[in-house]
This record gives C-alpha cells, structure tokens and sequence, in this order.
C-alpha cells in the first residue's frame, strides 16, 4: 500500500461522521424567510401567513409564493427557471436562489419559536 | 458493488422511506381546556389513528374533577375536608384528597415548613384565595400575628386509611401550592396510558411534557419576572414537568410595597426576598411545591432546601434581578437577555 | 432477379487486437461474478459486497485504466442484457455507479507520483460507486430529501466494503504477477 491510499483511508474516515450529521440532522421547521436582491434589496418576511411576493431582479420580478409555512419561486424572468424547480422551502437553514436574477432565499427561525412559556 | 438483487432491494427499501419521511407521519393537536379556572393548552402528537378528541375530553374531565376535588374553599371532598380539620379531632375524610394530602404532608416536612399548605386560614386573611387579586390594603398585623402563632402544621395531621386525626384547628388546607403539579402528573401518566408518547400540558404557565416536539425536544421559553419578554429558554425533556412561582401573577401593590400570593408561614407576610423561581423535575408535585418552598427561602436559604427537597434543577431570581442557578440549571439553560449576572450555587 | 452473388453468405472479418480479446476474457469475468452476486442472498438489503469490482480494480492495476473502463461498463451492458433489466432503473441505478466509479478511477489514476495501489483505487471506486447511485436515485427516481438520510449507512458499508476488495486485489494483483513472472 502506498502513502496515497492511507491518506485516502485517513480522509474517508475523518469525513464520514461529518457525512452523518450533515444528512442526519434534525429539521426545524422555519417560521421566517430572509430574501435577498439586487441593490441592497433585504427582506424578513413570517411564513405563517400565505401571501405572493414580488422580488425586483436583474431582469425583472420574482415571484414568490409563502403557502402553508413553505416558500418557493413560481415565476422567474430566468431563461433556465432552476429557482422554479428548486421547489417548497421550509426547513430551518434551507437556501434557494435564481442566480441569474440574483435572487436569494434563505428560510430560517425554527428554533427560536417556542413552544410554551413557562410564568 | 452494483448488481441487480441490491439495486432492486434498495429501491424497495427507499420508496416506503420516502413516503414517511420527515416526520413519521403525526398528528399534532392543539387545544384549549377549562380547568384550574384558566384555559390549559393540551397539545398531542398522535397517530392518525388515535382518536385526539375522545383523549382530549377524557383529559378534560379528568382535570375537572380533580379540580373541584382539591378546590379548598368550594364545596366538595377538599372544602368538606377543611369543614372537618376546622372542628379537630378524628373524621373519615374523602378518599379523593388523601393521597395529595399524604404527598404535601413528606414535601412540607423535606423543605422545613417553608412549603406549608396548612395556612389557609392565612391565605384567606389576606385575600389571595379569591378569583381576583384583592386591592389592598394589607391586614392589620395584629389579624396576622394571631394566625401565626397559631403554627398551622401539616405535621398536626395524621392519616391512617381514609381516617384523618388533626390536632390544630386552625390547620387549613391549601394545596395550590401542589395540586397544579400532581394533577399534571396524573394526566401525563394517564395520556402514556392511552399510548400518547408525544405531548405538552401548559396549564397557564406551569407545564409538563412527554417526549418531543416532532423531531425536536419541547422548547420553552421562562418569562422575565421584570418587564416583558423571555429571559431564558430550555429543552424539556421527556416526563419533565416545568414549575415556576413568581410575583407578579397574583398580587397587589400598596404604598410602593409588592404583595404577592406566595406567603412565608414564618411571619405571614408575603415572601418579598425573590421574584421568581424556576424548578424542573420529573415529579410534577415535587416541582411545583419546590418553586413555593424555594421562593420563601429566598436567594439566601434556598440551596439548602433545594437539597433536602431532593431537586437540583432550580433558578431563583431575587428581589434585586439578580440570578441564581445550580450547576446542573445551568447547563440546561440559554439565557435570551443579555447582560444578566448569573450565580452559580452549587448545592450542599 | 438479384445479383446471385450478393446472396451467398457474406463473411464479415473484424480486425481484434490483442487488447479487444484480453476486454472480452475480463468482461466475461466480470459479468459472471456480477450475476453470481446478483443470485445469492445478502444479509442486509441495499448492500452487496460488489466483488465485480475487484475484477475492475485488479484490471485498473495491470492493464490501466482504458481497459477497466471497458470492463466495468460492458460489464453493466452485458450483466443487465443477460438479467433482462436493460434500461430499467436498475440497469440505470448500476450504470450511474459504473461511470462515477469509472471517473473516479480516472483521476486516481492520473495523480502524479507513486499514486494508489489497488487498496486506494477500491476503496475511492466504491465511495464514488455509491455516491452516483444516489445522485441517480435522487434525480431520476425517488426526488425527495429523506434518501438521503440512508446515504451516511450505505457509505459506511462502502468505505469498510471498498477496503476490504482493495486487499484482495491486492493479493490478486501480487499473486498473477508472480505467476505471469513464472510463466515468462
């Protein structure tokens, strides 16, 4: 055996706990989207309650649609329209984007909800 | 690595595994009841097959029952009791209140009589027992020092089967101190009867939880005694129950001064040394009557009681805002306000 | 009327290398192991001990890295054609391992220096062998995120799997080149 194939053993080792807790982590739900645009565009909006929100891009508008404490992308000025197909956003840390109209959406909040207070 | 046996079985295996995934599939259920003369927010995870409802109702009667039952001052078998205890002397008491009776009987002993559901009579005086926060002003300290040198005790009781013996007929019971927690404790135990692995009782602001909040623990927030807001957070766990007393629930102020519900049996005034005090603990009765005890001890006294009370997962914030915990409270909890002192007391 | 000649039988002749034979007698390997493992029972579903792949790495280490790629996807070609599962998703689940494999023995394979023996061409095959199989998977069967939660456990089998074949081509490397000095 070579040098090569224990530093590929080491590698393969050290990153598999790392592959575990990245594909076993707990999912929260999110109860806030932050959506980011072009010029400095930021937005905070609460996903609990459903509304259609238009994101002004390098193109045109993005829209996007807040349902059921998910979001997503459902109209695109995008030529490829991946944002479209990226899906439902709705786990605490999720990140969706459509890079060609440099819009950003990351979903986040999950944990700070909670779940009684204590008086 | 590939063959066709592998690929077919994996494929088998994943489609079952996508169908339920994230969550097994869960219920949640989230509903209001009357007792305790507030709204309990009961919130179950179940399986769709379990019938939420019929759980539901069957909490409610339960915690209605009990409700009426260890009421102190209304009729039925805990104000007929104290009916009873006022006249002294041996009496047949109603088999429903003695075991409550029997548990704040060991607690009060454990935490040296600060927790004592004896003085009734001294709740009354003060006016605390009413629906209503009374207006003030307090009671002539003569009424007071009458009461206490009378030394309610619940060592003045003796229960053998259903016969109570009380040796004090000023000992008047009064067991909000406790029945909130033990009656938590009876509804948790009875809802794991019923299969329910997964569930939160919040009976205003006092809560017990079973298992987790789908794929992550029950998380609550402890209320800033002071002003609005949160002031620290947690992870219950599985069959923990969260008590606090506080004085800003049920008081009054008069002249600048705080009056609060929580009474020291020592002086029959209310206890101003503390604001508010947080106890975990799987025993929902022990917490519960932990929080009362550890208020009266304030942030001097209350190590020690804690220690003989058995709980070692307490915070006790002081008439100055100052913060106390035990090491174990500490690692549980994240504090939401920042700049806040904390000390860590470690229990004799 | 035709031309009589153009019906008498007509022999093709193809030109084979020697490379073309020595492809075939590997395949033919290959895919015989492929469909014993395919015949017998495994202990846990989803794993399989993928001892085709020693014949590939063991090929990748005597013969380079053309000649195991042929291996590996004629391997795939014939297995599935001989199983009757060509172009069905698990024709396509074994194709999208064989190609990440086969990539990932491609830059192994290209790395400057001493490189990898067999034990580090295996072991690198099968963590790239599952890992395409999911991404297939993912993308053209079961499009959920929940997959991937099997992902870490059917990786742990790869990297302990993929060691365990690069030993025994290793000794299989050693043992035929000790016999091919012999026989020399």
């Amino acid at each position: 055996m070579t040098r090569a194939d224990w530093i590929v053993i080491i590698i393969a080792l050290a990153c598999l706990p790392l592959v575990y807790v990245y594909n076993w982590r707990t999912q929260t739900q999110a109860i806030e989207a932050t959506i980011s645009g072009p010029d400095h565009y930021k937005r905070t909006i609460m996903l609990d309650h459903d509304q259609i929100i238009h994101v002004p891009g390098k193109l045109g508008d993005s829209v996007l649609e807040i349902r059921d404490g998910k979001i997503r992308f459902i109209k695109s000025p995008c030529t490829t329209k991946f944002c479209i197909h990226s899906g439902w956003l709705k786990y605490n840390g999720d990140v969706m984007a459509c890079l060609p109209n440099g819009v950003y959406v990351q979903v986040s909040g999950g944990t700070r909800k909670y779940d009684a207070i204590n008086f | 690595m590939s063959s066709n046996f592998k690929l077919i079985l994996l494929l088998c295996l994943l489609l079952p595994l996508a169908a339920c995934h994230p969550a097994k599939k869960m219920v949640t259920t989230t509903d209001s009841i009357m007792a305790f003369g507030d709204f309990v927010q009961v919130t179950l995870i179940t399986v769709p097959r379990q019938d939420q409802r019929a759980i539901l109702k069957r909490v409610e009667d339960e915690m209605n029952y009990m409700q009426t039952a260890f009421h102190p001052w209304k009729t039925g078998p805990m104000g007929r009791t104290n009916q009873l205890l006022a006249a002294a002397g041996k009496f047949s008491a109603n088999p429903s209140v003695i075991p409550l009776v029997r548990k704040a009987q060991r607690l009060a002993k454990e935490s040296q009589g600060l927790f004592n559901p004896a003085i009734g009579n001294l709740v009354q005086l003060w006016g605390f027992h009413a629906d209503f926060p009374p207006q003030g002003p307090p009671p002539a300290p003569g009424a007071i020092q009458k009461l206490v040198r009378q030394h309610p005790r619940m060592q003045d009781i003796s229960i053998s089967g259903i016969r109570m013996d009380n040796t004090n007929p000023a000992v008047r019971l009064d067991l909000s101190g406790i029945a909130k927690g033990y009656v938590l404790d009876f509804v948790m135990t009875r809802l794991q009867a019923e299969g329910v692995h997964d569930a939160m009782i919040d009976a205003n602001g006092d809560l017990k939880v079973l298992g987790q909040h789908g794929n992550r623990p029950w998380h609550i927030g402890i209320r800033d005694p002071r002003g609005n807001g949160i002031i620290a957070s947690l992870d219950a766990r599985d069959g923990e129950g969260v008590f606090t007393s506080g004085d800003y629930e049920n008081y009054y102020d008069y002249d600048g001064k705080r009056y609060c519900n929580i009474i020291d049996p020592r002086t029959g005034y209310p206890a101003d040394k503390t604001r508010s005090v947080t106890v975990i603990n799987r025993d929902g009765a022990l917490a519960d009557a932990a929080a009362t005890a550890l208020f009266v001890a304030g942030p001097k006294q209350w190590p020690g009681i804690a220690s003989d009370m058995g709980v070692k997962l307490v915070m006790l914030i002081d008439s100055q805002g100052v913060i106390y915990m035990t090491p174990q409270m500490r690692k549980r909890i994240t504090l939401e306000k920042a700049g806040k002192e904390v000390n860590v007391v470690s229990l004799p | 009327m035709p031309d009589p000649n153009t019906l008498s039988p007509m022999q093709i002749t193809l030109s084979t290398t020697r490379d073309d034979h020595r492809i075939a007698w590997l395949t033919a390997a290959a895919v015989l192991i492929h469909l014993f493992e395919s015949a017998i029972p495994t202990f846990l579903p989803g794993i399989k001990p993928g001892l085709a792949n020693i014949v590939v790495i063991t090929v990748l280490v005597m013969y380079g890295w053309r000649t195991a790629a042929w291996v590996s996807i004629l391997r795939v070609l014939v297995g599935s054609l001989l199983l009757g599962t060509f172009l069905s998703p698990t024709f396509m689940m074994s194709l999208s391992g064989a190609v990440a494999s086969v990539s990932m023995l491609w830059l192994a394979s290209h790395l400057p220096g001493r490189g990898f023996s067999a034990v580090g061409y295996s072991l690198l095959a099968a963590m790239a062998h599952i890992s395409g199989q999911f991404v297939c998977a993912y993308t053209l069967f079961i499009p959920h995120a929940g997959l991937w939660r099997l992902f870490p456990v059917l990786l742990s089998m790869a990297i302990v799997l993929g060691m365990i074949n690069g030993i025994i081509c290793l000794r299989l490397v050693n043992r035929l080149k000790a016999t091919a000095c012999k026989t020399s």
